[in-house]
């Protein structure tokens, strides 16, 4: 993927479409930490929903391979479909997301100042920051990870996300604004530590 | 000085994707302002959050399960469905087909017939009928490609078979195919319309007046009929009437108010009401019915049914509104291949 060091090669997309079976595995092989590791934040670190959820998006993908006619970038096909397949699940199932862990978070606020490495290796904050990203709106998550997990520039975000660039900036927009607030004891703590 | 706020362009400053104008407006801005100055704190704060989560490793088990979920036949439709769309993009049909069947086996099989009553298998030549009306039931194998189960009171007949085409002809009765052929290699005509495969598994039953319903399991089926074309995929069914061919399909978990409205409509029976409830109870995956009926619809409805299948998924650059209300044919292919992933 673009975020994770360039395109697949076009002759082993071509080989996938004629349904070669060692060219289907080196795509595997070069995507599926990536989709598997969207669909395990997207559901606040659930490993069974993620497996569910990559084994889908690459049945998917074998099947629908053929029409891939390379109008738009390998990746970015790749993402909407994880992204449908994401957020499709995600309606499909009951609101299960808990909520900001206070006990968690007030934890960390009471902690002494700590870095922004020293924060991040903690499992509370861990769990905290995946148990906020888990609880945005579907859309807003699914543009959250895109952009600061996969890295992908507004106009990928725009072509994988079937939207304009402008509502990829508002869900941006919005998914930051509840982020901030659901993790706000983990903000308050590192300003203290700067 | 009172200036706006910035808050919309935030996200777009943090990420580098503002213009050098837009950019130094939002500077001079963000110097003046605290509450904008703390918007971007958060943004920065959010974002450098999700920057530090790992990438995790998939199990082995997903490409196990991928395996189990059937890899090899999903690879094998794979290779049909490329065909199938190269034949939508108008490359010649013949010759790709003949080299893909070549290299598996240049002799077409004829057809094979198993009662399953008396358990005996022989072969059949084309224009003989398999006829069940005495409660038995049978299979066809169909050279290669795979089996058509026959119930019990129907009466079928073997047709020609050659390189390029098995083809059965359903009189009446209920038979169920699976094939794993290129597209449009096995064929099944009936009074109203040709089921053709296009690498799939399904039932087709055709009553004593003619009229028949398709009911896809697996894959995809187009039914067609002097000129007009039903395209039906896994979990929908389609009725087809002899006056007119091949209906509207749509999906058999849609609600009943609008799979009795698409009845309705295809029958003439007050189609004004019934397009308003087609349209009212669509759900995303009922865009498959909503876009067969944009070249079905009298002109003066289009729009609307255009509005609603736009709400769920607007369509692809370059097919215009303006190009899909005049039923400009590839902007409908287009639109279609990208509503596809939800159907």
């Amino acid at each position: 993927m673009d975020g994770a060091g360039g395109e697949l090669s076009p002759e082993i997309l071509d080989a996938c479409r004629r349904g070669d079976r060692d060219a289907f595995r080196a795509l595997y092989e070069a995507y599926k930490d990536r989709v598997y590791s969207i669909a395990f934040y997207f559901f606040q670190a659930d490993a069974d929903a993620a497996s569910e959820v990559t084994q889908q998006v690459f049945l998917k993908l074998m099947r629908e391979i053929a029409r891939f006619r390379g109008e738009a970038a390998f990746s970015t096909w790749l993402y909407r479909l994880v992204v449908n397949a994401c957020v499709d699940r995600a309606r499909g199932r009951r609101a299960e997301v808990v909520g900001e862990d206070p006990v968690a978070l007030d934890t960390i606020a009471a902690s002494p100042a700590l870095s922004h490495e020293e924060m991040f290796s903690r499992h509370e904050v861990a769990t905290s920051v995946q148990r906020a990203i888990a609880t945005l709106p579907p859309k807003l998550r699914a543009a959250i990870l895109l952009r600061y997990f996969e890295d992908l520039s507004y106009s990928d975000m725009a072509n994988a996300l079937n939207c304009s660039i402008g509502t990829v900036a508002s869900r941006l927009s919005r998914g930051h604004r509840l982020l901030a607030k659901k993790l706000a004891p983990i903000r308050v703590a590192l300003r203290s530590g700067e | 000085m009172f200036t706006r706020h910035v808050d919309d362009s935030l996200p777009r400053y943090c990420d580098g994707e503002l213009s050098a104008a837009e950019r130094q407006r939002v500077d001079a801005h963000l110097v003046s302002c605290a509450r904008c100055r703390m918007a971007l704190e958060e943004i920065q704060f959010s974002a450098n959050v999700v920057r530090q989560l790992k990438v995790i490793s998939a199990p082995p088990s997903v490409w196990n399960a991928i395996v189990e979920a059937g890899l090899e036949t999903r690879l094998a439709r794979s290779r049909a469905y490329r065909l199938r769309w190269a034949v939508a993009c108008g490359v010649v049909l013949a010759a790709a087909a003949g080299v893909y069947w070549s290299i598996r086996d240049t002799t077409p099989k004829p057809w094979a017939v198993a009662r399953v009553n008396d358990g005996g298998t022989r072969r059949m030549a084309a224009g003989e009928w398999v006829d069940t009306r005495g409660g038995s039931t049978a299979r066809i194998i169909v050279g290669e490609l795979g089996t058509v189960d026959v119930a019990p009171r129907t009466r079928v007949r073997l047709g020609q078979v050659s390189q390029s085409e098995y083809r059965l002809q359903l009189d009446r009765g209920t038979i169920s195919a699976e094939i794993n052929a290129p597209p449009r290699l096995f064929i099944v005509d009936t009074p109203a319309s040709a089921v053709v495969d296009l690498g799939c598994a399904y039932t087709v039953t055709v009553g004593d007046d003619g009229a028949g319903e398709l009911r896809m399991t697996k894959g995809w089926s187009s039914l067609e009929w002097k000129g007009r074309e039903s395209l039906v995929p896994a979990g929908a069914m389609c009725r087809t009437r002899p006056a007119s061919g091949p209906g509207t399909p749509y999906f058999e978990d849609a609600s009943a108010a609008l799979k009795r409205a698409v009845d309705d409509f295809d029958v003439g029976r007050d189609r004004s009401q019934a397009l308003d409830v087609i349209v009212r109870e669509a759900r995303v995956r009922d865009t498959l019915t909503l876009w067969h009926l944009l070249s079905r619809v009298d002109a003066s409805d289009r729009a609307r049914v255009y509005e609603r299948i736009a709400e769920f998924e607007p369509p692809p650059a370059g097919a215009t509104r303006d190009r899909i209300l005049a039923l400009d044919a590839d902007a409908l292919r287009r639109w279609r291949e990208e509503l596809a992933w939800k159907w």
